[in-house]
């Protein structure tokens, strides 16, 4: 008996990762999506190894424009401005990843609790939920500037995630009143199964694309405040991060006024943009995957 | 028909363009001759349309030069602090032993009201000065060049003595330096009883320290002051502002008014640099004061039909600065290393290649005035040519070692070289970063760290929170005012009333610590102690001491002097011509717009 089930749940595998293959074949778009994100966590992770950890300088080839040699020209230090976006991708795209699972795992969690439990937990979580709905994030983050200095990414995504799980945790308590009166929670609920068996096996699958998506777009989130609040200049100076990388190429370089300067504003932006391209492209794809009305064989 | 309608509207959008434009035209359609003055207040980024006509509120819609007049304009002389062009005073005379100076008003100066300038409006500008604690015109105990009595001679004559006690040689430019504000308007600012409190004020005991107060009170009521009109004493007077520009009008009872080109001044406001290189690089803007711009901008400002760029003197060097009580930088081998090391020219080619020249040398003193003041000295000094085996020498005197390419404290603790600098001081950053990248080329580990804005750093600076910090220095013309930057209350030598004492490192705002006496050319000197006695005699006894001085900074290094400033200012030819080229008036006292000054004296002229 065990071992039909067991091979029942390979063929079910099986058969769902050929349904992702058939949604990304069917669109290449979805495909460069996947590939620029994996592009993208390739760069932060291994990016760096492949520079110095103090990148060479040039102070007779300062603010040059792009060139064979480099690519999106050089900073105002002459340094190699591609160089500078692969090696700060890192602090970038992991306060990112921190910030999106902090938002996901603690959206989900309050959001899955309040809506099976329901009663007077819903309704202290929920209020506690529509407080923090209410704060407004970039000033607030603008005010803990000033006291914590955010030199380590990890700490950046804590701060970040703990301001953007208010919205998760509103739609999945949504999803969770639906789905908790449907037959097949019935159904559970009359074998009587375990709530860790119903929330961990029956709920959350039936959510798990509606997160997922929800972490993607998280990121892309975490990477624009972060980037906004170096941009301002209210964060501690990295000159290989993106946001101050922009404000320099504003700021110091004139990218504004010269053209010179242009491909120092401009490869900090891209990267930011690929990103954003990346997970919509990838998000469109696993709305298909995970919604079988949307297929269109 | 598509086609039509965006013909129609491509017109209309051509139309709208012609009538919002903002070519230098006379606004209203005035009959104005001399033709509109486009600038920018470089010392005060954002128009506060809000703000009053006060000269005294920082945010106030005044503009020294343009509306507001100061009694003399203090020049950018390289050795006379108390040289100055005449402003609401046509002539002074100064007392031989600097114990008095005598102003005589411009015998035909009216107000923008028409009423005439009298010496009460002098007394009561220096009441109003007193409020607001001015050098020459200071309540504190003991204050260096501060007034002892002011007496009205006559209707346009005034005399100012200066207190024996603690005299000091630029009182004269501490007076001129004064605005000059109509009574008829201001009088209500202060109660009539203002030279009491001053007089009380200035004595000892609980009745005089509760007269400080009082006035320190009406300081926060003269700079919240909001006179009805501007009734303005200089050429020009404010018409109307919003929070895109200021528009001054030309002042017909101005006493120089018929020699004043101009016949409206535009103020463009600003929030960054990069506002005022697109207005330069647009020619937009007749002047503007120094602002800081990369090359390849200053090549397109320069580019611009009839833009020119002036350069002249600028009294101010930056230099990187050490917290001596912390270790390694109390080794003074360790300071002279790092200025072995630190190629200043390739630091001021990255971070200020306009407005910079690199140090020769430290000596506390700008390039330019230490050749006027110590010609004699200047060969003596070390020049700190950069020069890496002589900085491992320094550095292995030091007791520092070199292991597996990296630079160890004596105790075989990692050194790691942390400079501190405000943000958006895009200058100091790109410096630091520079020599960031020069100490790790040479196994220094380095960081730059950045602090929220220039109030905070240079609190954090003087709570002793920072290893190395960049500061500025060689802020003359004074003799005093430039030493007091090495060796003044930032280095443990407070002047109180004259007299100095000495903090240990640390302790009341002594984040320097160098020791208290240096050995010079084999002499033992305390450098506080002389920088004090720099503020009260005059040039012939000051330049032995500035040479000690200079000697000293530049053997025990308390700071490593990185470039010297430069003062570029913008003009444009096409409009108006006549621009001054002397250093002396390219750049005037604190807070004034040269080209209000230029214009007022005659010097600018509409290009026929």
């Amino acid at each position: 008996m065990s071992i039909v089930l067991e091979s029942t749940s390979a063929t079910i595998r099986r058969n769902f990762w050929n349904g992702v293959w058939r949604v990304m074949k069917r669109k290449p778009s979805r495909m460069v999506g996947v590939v620029i994100i994996l592009g993208f966590a390739f760069m932060g992770v291994f990016g760096p190894m492949f520079f110095p950890a103090q990148l060479p300088d040039n102070p007779d080839a300062i603010t040059q424009p792009p060139s064979w040699e480099h690519w999106f020209g050089t900073d105002p230090q002459g340094r190699d401005v591609l160089a500078l976006v692969i090696t700060g991708s890192r602090y970038v795209l992991l306060s990112a990843a921190v910030t999106a699972l902090i938002t996901v795992v603690l959206g989900t969690a309050i959001g899955l609790y309040s809506g099976f439990k329901r009663g007077r937990w819903d309704t202290v979580l929920m209020r506690i939920t529509d407080m923090k709905l209410t704060i407004p994030g970039l000033p607030l983050l603008l005010v803990l500037a000033t006291v914590w200095k955010f030199g380590n990414p990890i700490q950046m995504g804590l701060v970040l995630g703990l301001l953007g799980w208010g919205g998760v945790a509103r739609a999945v308590r949504a999803q969770t009143l639906s789905l908790r009166e449907r037959g097949f929670i019935e159904a559970a609920r009359g074998l009587g199964l375990s709530t860790t068996h119903i929330i961990g096996k029956e709920l959350l699958p039936s959510m798990a694309p509606y997160i997922a998506m929800n972490m993607l777009i998280a990121v892309t989130g975490a990477v624009y405040a972060q980037v906004g609040l170096f941009f301002l200049g209210v964060l501690p100076y990295e000159s290989d991060n993106w946001g101050v990388m922009l404000n320099l190429a504003v700021f110091q370089a004139g990218a504004m006024i010269t053209p010179t300067a242009l491909g120092y504003l401009l490869a900090p932006l891209l990267a930011i943009l690929l990103l954003t391209l990346g997970i919509v492209l990838v998000v469109d794809a696993m709305d298909e995957i995970f919604n079988p009305r949307l297929r269109e064989e | 028909m598509k086609r039509l309608a965006a013909v129609v509207a491509l017109l209309g959008l051509a139309t709208a363009t012609a009538c919002s434009s903002t070519d230098n035209k006379p606004a209203g359609g005035g009959s104005a001759s001399g033709g509109l003055f486009t600038t920018i207040d470089v010392n005060r980024p954002g128009i506060d349309a809000s703000a009053p006509a006060n000269p005294y509120n920082p945010k106030g819609n005044a503009f020294p030069g343009y509306t507001t007049m100061k009694i003399g304009w203090v020049v950018n002389h390289l050795t006379d602090p108390n040289k100055a062009l005449p402003g609401m005073a046509a002539s002074w005379e100064i007392e031989p032993d600097n114990s008095a100076i005598t102003l005589k008003l411009q015998p035909n100066a009216k107000w923008s009201d028409g009423k005439p300038v009298t010496a009460e409006d002098v007394k009561l500008s220096i009441a109003l000065a007193y409020t607001q604690g001015s050098t020459a015109f200071a309540v504190t105990p003991g204050a260096a060049g501060a007034a002892a009595e002011v007496t009205v001679v006559d209707d346009k004559t005034i005399k100012i003595t200066q207190d024996p006690a603690n005299p000091s040689p630029k009182f004269a430019r501490g007076v001129l330096d004064t605005t000059v504000l109509p009574s008829h308007v201001w009088s209500s600012a202060v109660p009539a009883t203002i030279w009491d409190t001053i007089k009380t004020a200035r004595g000892d005991g609980p009745e005089a320290e509760k007269a400080r107060e009082e006035i320190t009170a009406l300081g926060q009521k003269v700079i919240a002051f909001a006179p009805p009109k501007d009734v303005a004493g200089g050429p020009f007077v404010l018409e109307r502002v919003n929070p895109g520009e200021a528009l001054l009008v030309k002042n017909k009872h101005f006493f120089n008014a018929a020699n004043v080109a101009p016949s409206q001044v535009k103020f463009l406001n600003y929030t960054g640099n990069e506002q005022i290189w697109n207005y330069l690089t647009q020619g937009k803007l007749d002047h503007s004061g120094f602002v800081a711009a990369p090359t390849d901008v200053m090549n397109r400002i320069k580019a611009a039909p009839g833009s020119e760029v002036i350069k002249g003197y600028s009294p101010v060097a930056v230099s990187m600065a050490f917290n001596q009580s912390k270790k390694p930088y109390d080794n003074v081998h360790v300071r002279r290393g790092l200025a072995y090391l630190i190629d200043r020219e390739q630091v001021t080619k990255v971070a200020s290649p306009e407005g910079g020249t690199p140090a020769t040398t430290t000596s506390g003193i700008h390039q330019k005035a230490a050749a006027a003041w110590i010609p004699d000295t200047l060969p003596k000094l070390e020049p700190y040519k950069a020069d890496l085996a002589k900085a491992e020498e320094e550095f292995k005197t030091a007791g520092l070692t070199k292991k597996d390419g990296k630079w160890t404290l004596a105790d075989g603790t990692p050194w790691k070289v942390s400079m501190h600098a405000p943000a958006g001081f895009s200058d100091w950053l790109s410096a630091q970063e520079n020599i960031k990248s020069q100490l790790i080329k040479a196994g220094i580990d380095a960081e730059v760290v950045t602090t929220a804005d220039y109030p905070v750093y240079l609190e954090e600076l003087a709570a002793g929170k920072y290893d190395v910090g960049f500061w500025l220095i060689a802020l003359g013309p004074a003799p005093y005012d430039i030493f007091q930057r090495l060796y003044g209350a930032s280095n443990g030598w407070a002047n109180v009333g004259g007299k100095i004492k000495h903090s240990p490192a640390g302790k009341s705002g002594n984040w320097m610590g160098s020791p208290e006496e240096i050995e010079v050319d084999g002499a033992k000197i305390n450098p506080g102690e002389l920088t004090a006695k720099l503020n009260s005699v005059g040039p012939d006894e000051a330049k032995p001491i500035m040479s000690q001085l200079a000697m000293a900074a530049n053997q025990d290094l308390p700071v490593i002097q990185l470039w010297d400033y430069i003062n570029n200012q913008f003009v444009n030819n096409s409009r108006f011509t006549g621009w001054p080229h002397d250093d002396e008036v390219l750049r005037l006292g604190t807070g004034v717009l040269p080209s209000g000054v230029w214009i007022q004296q005659g010097l600018v002229k509409a290009k026929q």
